[in-house]
């Protein structure tokens, strides 16, 4: 029973670094547009199945697939910046439609150029088993994925809090008139953003590819996953991001532990629903979302 | 107001009269109606908590799954005739609603996600409670509409009937509240919301009634849905069809207007059944998705807004 909960303990970390890699593009681009990119799941899904082309048509591996996917991504999320800045009236809802559509589109553009076949690497050694301490059990896929999902947070937080453009887009977020007067360009600045957040979802992309299955519905799946880790973390708060999907990812491996695999989702849910009611500011978030 | 009564007859008339009179004899064409204006009470009913409201849903399938099964339910094991197991489905869905409810206090994009997320948890208790759904092998053979007065319901024209007045019901409560003092605070709780507070509006509580009116009418339409087909399963039930098909419907018509979504959902949903699926098989909602993008950066205030303003009629946006 005991090593039962800590295997599932170890399972939902390593889980949440991956959730964490989905949820912080799209905690970015609401931190500098407040903007919600609805598409943000199927773009992490887009750079699965263009690193699933790559190995069966070029032969390469999934990591070596990485800068194509990076391109292919970076590429619709600028696509989707350029659409998102058309909106000029009730931009907070208006984008959110949008971007509902987009998804749409990405979805069934996926199911047209892949088909709804669920699809997987066939490089198996990144599904063998990495064996810590004797006792607690995951994935090469999983290992390697929560590292580079610690080193991307920690990246993101230093670009956030230390480099110019990183800070630019904290100005852009909190007050985008007064960044503009300080010479900070925001269509600069947010275009960054969408990027930062495709290099995210092409990580998150690999990592889902590499450990799991794909098929097109998922894209839709894992934006609710990222908002609902979003909301959780308390909106804008790049450590509170991390902790909030190991917290989902534990949840989940607990239900899946002690209850049952289909509840799975459902713990999660009612996670969210919970801190919705008591602590709607989020987690780990301050202030309200009022006004 | 002359002008829009002799419409709003004419309206009546050519859906209650001429329509069934032109396609009562081809039963697809009659059924695909059916289907569209079942998409059409969804419709209305997302527009009336976007626009009274200001809240968009991303989670009316859930409404619409909890209101088919209630209702099914009812009729097979408590024995409950058609009609009022349909009124116990809306209720049902409103019951469903207030659930959500403590997400009314998040604003704008939050609450769209919170009812996204809240969405997902009704197709997996409904396909874990087998006990009392039957989980994922769905329900059989539910009850179809009763015969009143000798004329059967149940038939794709006796159905077209049923639905069309819960449409028209529908649109008429909406049309309704939005002339009335409630519809007039809610809109300018849309313009501002902190101001209409101080003026003693009842800002939260209003939204509540509106959230449970709009979940009421997405239950009924379900619930009507689940004997017309006859057949339910947590997926179909719970289907993001009925959730995405309305939004687009909305948006195209026109989500401020009563007739938009109506007109939309017609449009939209005859187009995608008799258009788009014989071009694309598969994938075939990629051109409603482009239709909506399109919509949202051309017109984010939909077709008839549209068409009204070619007609040379001057519209506020929000009345």
């Amino acid at each position: 029973m005991f090593e039962l909960g800590l295997q599932a303990i170890y399972s939902g970390v390593l889980t949440g670094g991956y959730y964490a890699l989905v949820a912080l593009g799209l905690a970015l681009v609401f931190g500098t547009m407040r903007v919600i990119n609805l598409a943000h799941g199927e773009l992490v899904l887009l750079a699965a199945y263009v690193a699933y082309s790559a190995e069966v048509h070029l032969a390469i591996s999934p990591i070596a697939a990485i800068p194509l996917s990076l391109v292919v991504v970076s590429l619709v999320a600028v696509l989707v910046y350029v659409l998102l800045s058309h909106i000029t009236r009730d931009r907070e809802l208006n984008s959110l439609i949008l971007t509902y559509g987009l998804g749409i589109v990405l979805t069934n553009l996926m199911l047209l150029i892949w088909s709804a076949d669920i699809r997987s690497t066939t490089a198996t050694w990144f599904q063998e088993g990495a064996v810590l301490g004797d006792t607690l059990y995951s994935s090469r896929s999983e290992v390697i994925f929560f590292l580079v999902s610690l080193v991307l947070v920690a990246g993101l937080w230093f670009w956030l809090t230390r480099s110019w453009h990183g800070r630019a887009v904290r100005a852009v977020s909190s007050n985008r008139d007064a960044a503009m007067l300080m010479g900070v360009n925001p269509r600069t600045t947010e275009v960054l953003s969408f990027l930062v957040a495709g290099l995210l979802a092409t990580f998150a992309g690999i990592a889902l590819y590499t450990g799991k299955t794909i098929d097109p519905p998922l894209g839709h799946a894992l934006t609710i996953k990222a908002f609902i880790i979003t909301v959780l973390a308390g909106m804008g708060s790049i450590p509170g991001v991390l902790l909030g999907a190991m917290l989902i990812g534990i949840t989940e491996a607990l239900t899946i532990s002690f209850v049952s695999t289909s509840l799975q989702d459902l713990a999660g849910m009612v996670l969210f629903l919970a801190v919705l009611l008591l602590r709607p500011q989020g987690l780990f978030g301050f202030g309200t979302r009022r006004g | 107001m002359q002008q829009r009564t002799i419409i709003t007859i004419g309206f009546v008339v050519l859906f209650y009269g001429a329509v069934p009179a032109a396609f009562g004899s081809t039963d697809y064409v009659i059924s695909s109606i059916v289907a569209a204006l079942t998409i059409a009470g969804t419709a209305v009913a997302w527009a009336l908590l976007g626009n009274l409201g200001g809240m968009v849903s991303f989670g009316h399938a859930a409404f619409f799954g909890v209101g088919a099964y209630v209702s099914a339910l009812l009729t097979m094991n408590a024995g409950w005739p058609v009609f009022a197991a349909i009124i116990a489905g809306g209720a049902g869905a409103s019951i469903a609603s207030v659930a959500i409810m403590p997400a009314l206090r998040l604003r704008g994009p939050y609450f769209a996600l919170a009812v996204l997320a809240y969405a997902g948890i009704f197709r997996i208790l409904a396909t874990e409670m087998e006990g009392i759904t039957r989980g994922a092998a769905g329900l059989l053979s539910i009850p179809r509409l009763p015969t009143i007065l000798g004329f059967d319901l149940g038939t794709n024209i006796g159905s077209y009937y049923v639905i069309l007045t819960i449409v028209l019901a529908a649109m008429a409560a909406y049309a309704w509240i939005r002339r009335s003092e409630i519809g007039f605070a809610l809109l300018a709780m849309h313009e501002t919301e902190d101001a209409t507070r101080i003026l003693g509006v009842p800002s939260t509580r209003l939204k509540a009634m509106m959230l449970v009116l709009s979940a009421f009418i997405t239950g009924i339409v379900g619930a009507f849905n689940a004997h017309h087909i006859s057949f339910l399963d947590p997926d179909y039930a719970f289907s993001g069809v009925w959730t995405v098909l309305p939004i687009v419907a909305a948006i195209f018509g026109g989500f401020r207007t009563v007739s938009g979504p109506f007109i939309g959902a017609l449009a939209i949903y005859l187009l995608d059944q008799f258009v788009f699926k014989s071009l694309l098989p598969t994938g075939h909602q990629i051109i409603l998705g482009a239709a909506l993008g399109t919509m949202i950066l051309l017109s984010p205030d939909g077709l008839v807004p549209l068409l009204g303003r070619g007609l040379g009629k001057k519209r506020h946006a929000a009345t």
